[in-house]
């Protein structure tokens, strides 16, 4: 009960009805209180100084009565006169003192009075000795008294009674004393009457104002209370434009413009609240909002659709499925720093390993404080797979690159090296950074023909055939060139590849030779066999007919066939498999004078001259006689066979010689004969090439080189069409030592 | 009376073994070892037949056999071609193609090494009875 009083009472006091009626009549009623002082103040004084005025008169009408009264000597008149004076005038007493201040008259009924005063009172003697008119106002402010002196005049001095020398000045003293109780009366009522009004006055300003407030103030306030509490809800809506020029008009309008207001930028708000809600929601990727203590607060449909509803749950339980927060959390150092951060992990989604990419930014709260942190996690799966298959086939092609059978470089547009392969720099070392020709072909200058050129210029593939000179040996490379584009179909360099084809152009050559050789193989069998057959034919007839002589031919044609074969088959063995050479003591110039004679009537049915250019005791040498006899002979049957297709206008000659120089055996055939072009010289050694249609096996040069470089000697030939051929042997000696060893003469 | 073949052929054994085959035949045998030669023996024995080897040394079967289709005396005689090289062999030697470019009357008969009698002998006839 006493609460609710208090409660009321607080209310009440705390209203702003009360608060402007108490404060407005306070104020009234101190300024009117202020106002009473200083009027009752100036109403006392002006009423003393009234009384002390009276008083002065009253004294001065009694000194003169008593003056007159002592003219005529009559005591009982004076005192008559007094007690008159002091009846009628309301005069409270009146004293008289002579000049030595000894009390000689009092109206005071009290007589005893006088001979108590008969000792000076000092107050009196005071008074005397100031000559002049007094007044005085009693402590208890009960009386007033004015002291008037009785000073000598003429009249006095020269009177005939009790004369008073001139030379005294002053006779005595009148005192009347004045009661201020009707004064007082006066003013307290004047003061009781001013404290009532200000009471008074005090209450009806205060109910006036109080009530003026409340009627008039109040609905106003209560309303804009009732707005903004409807406005705080979100309920306000100022439809009806408000009337009226007061200030609260004013102060409502004002209101209703600033809810307006806030009415448009809460829409806003909405509209854009609404918007990144949806944001949130429909973001294709997992949208956590995390608080401090790791729980999950808010979560978008792509992470419920994944990972149903896991508010509330830690994060690294919810979808990460661990007891305590992850090792390197992005989302604590966002709530440490901040700022944003990432991270990449890995999740079992479906039973199946995930990569993840966390992105994490701070959500902060009105006071600047991270409150709650966003994480956003993107399945990137796929990307990363791609990413490792990527790497993977780049490991691979980087490998397939460094490790080709073949040179790889890749060049720029100014033929910069800008890249090799490990072949590459095996055999050429470090170029990067140097120019495609500079390095390949040693040459200052772009090739004529550059296919890197053509491939920048074009985009297709090019290829070309070079020849290539490193250590004095030609190594034939087929170049071929791709392009390179960057993203944007530029073509930026272009991939070199040169391969060394000078094993495959060999064996290319060699296979042609064979197919030419097989070719001539045939036809010597052919000519062989076609040789058997009629030997076997003309045999047959001779006996047929009896033809002894026949038969005798015909045998004769079969056994030289016969022989042909033995000698082909002889032949080829000796080209493909070879020996070691059956070393003997030998004089080589025997050797080239057997050759010679058994030359020598075939050379003259040519008519061919056969010059014999060495001495016929040349030295010992270890030689195989077999080897190199058939090697010899083999050079002179070609030298023949050349005279006989060359100029038959000029002698056909052959020049064998033969010397042995710094332990060397050189042996040479020259002729004069056809000579041969280009294409015959380089095809001169291989198998089962011939010139001689079905007279030569196509393997005598072979075996002739193959004797000579068993020996580890060297062939070179020298010809010109229609000039002739030298041939030109060179063998190392060898020489018996005391075991019976072979060593290389030095 | 016997018709007459000339041979020419630089094997000796060929011409050994198609003289003795063609006389068994009843036929009048000369030869000759190349173009030459073949040329003279043409104009000087007036054969009935040539059996004409095609790769021979100083003058070939080829340059004979045109020297022979220009020559108006003797162009009619019939030809027989024996050679080793069949026309795959070499390209190059493609005898009837090389005959066809230029327009000159085709041999009466080709025939490759090893000869069949057979085949020999029946162009033979066929040619000249």
């Amino acid at each position: 009960m006493l609460n609710i009083f208090a409660h009321l009472l607080k209310k009440f006091t705390s209203s702003l009805s009360f608060k402007l009626s108490f404060y407005a009549g306070l104020i009234m009623f101190l300024a009117l209180l202020a106002f009473s002082y200083h009027s009752i103040f100036t109403h006392e004084q002006n009423l003393i100084n009234r009384m002390i005025r009276g008083a002065v008169k009253d004294s001065g009408v009694i000194k003169a009565a008593i003056w007159n009264s002592m003219m005529t000597k009559d005591r009982e008149l004076i005192r008559q006169i007094l007690h008159a004076i002091v009846r009628e005038q309301n005069i409270e007493e009146i004293n008289l003192y002579d000049a030595k201040g000894r009390l000689r008259y009092t109206s005071s009924p009290n007589s005893a009075r006088v001979a108590a005063e008969s000792a000076v009172d000092p107050r009196i003697r005071g008074l005397l000795a100031s000559h002049r008119v007094r007044h005085e106002i009693s402590q208890d402010r009960k009386s007033l008294s004015v002291a008037n002196p009785i000073l000598n005049t003429d009249s006095c001095s020269t009177a005939k009674c009790h004369a008073h020398p001139s030379s005294e000045k002053l006779l005595g003293l009148l005192e009347v004393k004045l009661s201020l109780a009707g004064v007082n009366r006066e003013i307290s009522n004047s003061s009781r009457n001013t404290i009532i009004f200000a009471i008074l006055l005090f209450l009806s300003i205060s109910t006036i104002s109080g009530l003026a407030v409340v009627f008039l103030v109040n609905p106003g306030i209560k309303k804009l209370q009732a707005s903004a509490a409807r406005m705080a809800r979100g309920e306000y809506n100022p439809d009806r434009p408000t009337t009226g020029t007061d200030e609260m008009a004013e102060l409502e309008r004002a209101f209703d413009r600033m809810s307006r207001e806030i009415n448009d930028r809460t829409r806003q708000l909405e509209a854009s609240r609404k918007m990144y809600k949806a944001l949130f929601d429909d973001a294709p990727c997992y949208l956590t909002v995390v608080s401090k203590d790791y729980r999950i607060v808010r979560t978008n449909n792509a992470f419920r659709e994944t990972f149903g509803e896991q508010v509330g749950k830690h994060c690294y339980a919810g979808y990460k499925g661990l007891t305590s927060k992850c090792v390197n959390c992005p989302v604590e150092r966002t709530f440490i720093d901040g700022a944003s951060h990432q991270s990449e992990e890995i999740w079992a989604l479906d039973g199946k390993k995930a990569y993840v990419i966390v992105k994490t930014s701070p959500i902060f709260d009105e006071l600047g404080q991270v409150a709650e942190v966003l994480e956003m996690s993107v399945d990137v799966t796929r990307l990363k797979r791609l990413q490792i298959e990527l790497q993977k086939k780049e490991q691979e092609y980087r490998y397939l690159f460094e490790n080709a059978p073949c040179y790889l470089t890749v060049v720029d547009r100014d033929f910069n090296i800008v890249q090799t392969n490990k072949l590459f720099d095996q055999d050429f070392g470090e170029h990067t950074g140097m120019k495609c020709f500079q390095v390949y072909k040693k040459q200052d200058f772009k090739c004529s023909n550059c296919p890197v050129e053509k491939t920048f210029v074009d985009g297709g593939t090019h290829h070309s055939d070079e020849t290539w000179r490193r250590n004095g040996e030609a190594t034939n490379i087929i170049v071929s060139t791709a392009p390179i584009r960057d993203d944007n179909g530029y073509i930026t360099s272009v991939m070199e590849m040169c391969t060394n084809i000078t094993e495959i152009k060999r064996l290319q050559s060699e296979l042609a030779i064979l197919g030419e050789t097989i070719a001539g193989m045939s036809h010597t069998i052919k000519n062989i066999l076609c040789g058997l057959q009629g030997g076997v034919y003309v045999v047959d007839s001779g006996l047929l007919r009896g033809k002894q002589d026949r038969v005798g031919l015909g045998w004769d044609m079969v056994k030289n066939n016969v022989e042909k074969i033995s000698d082909l088959v002889k032949g080829i063995l000796y080209a493909s498999k070879g020996r070691e050479p059956e070393y003997q003591e030998v004089d080589p110039g025997n050797l080239l004078q057997e050759i010679c004679d058994l030359f020598e009537s075939k050379a003259q049915s040519y008519g061919v001259e056969l010059v014999r250019a060495f001495d016929s005791r040349l030295g010992k040498c270890l030689l195989d006689p077999t080897g190199i006899h058939s090697a010899v002979s083999n050079l002179v049957s070609n030298a023949l066979e050349a005279c006989g297709k060359g100029d038959s206008f000029r002698q056909q000659r052959i020049i064998v010689g033969g010397c042995i120089e710094a332990g060397r055996l050189f042996l040479q055939v020259s002729d004069n004969g056809a000579g041969m072009p280009l294409e015959v010289k380089e095809k001169l050694f291989n198998k089962f090439y011939s010139t001689k249609g079905g007279k030569g096996t196509g393997l005598g040069l072979v075996i002739t080189r193959k004797v000579i470089e068993e020996h580890g000697g060297v062939i070179h030939v020298e010809s010109a069409p229609g000039q002739g051929t030298t041939f030109t042997v060179e063998i190392p000696l060898k020489s018996i030592d005391t075991d019976g060893a072979l060593k290389a003469v030095v | 009376m016997a018709k007459k073949v000339l041979i020419i052929d630089d094997e000796p054994d060929m011409v050994m073994f198609l003289s003795t085959l063609l006389e068994d035949n009843g036929y009048d045998i000369a030869t000759a070892v190349d173009g030459e030669e073949g040329m003279e023996k043409v104009k000087s024995e007036k054969p009935d037949l040539i059996s004409l080897d095609l790769l021979m040394p100083n003058k070939t079967g080829i340059k004979m056999y045109r020297e022979l289709r220009k020559d108006p005396e003797v162009a009619d005689i019939p030809v027989v071609m024996v050679t080793g090289f069949g026309k795959d062999d070499i390209p190059s030697m493609d005898f009837k193609k090389w005959i066809q470019e230029r327009a000159i009357k085709a041999p009466e008969a080709y025939i490759e090494k090893p000869v069949d009698k057979a085949v020999l002998l029946d162009a033979v006839r066929k040619a000249i009875g």
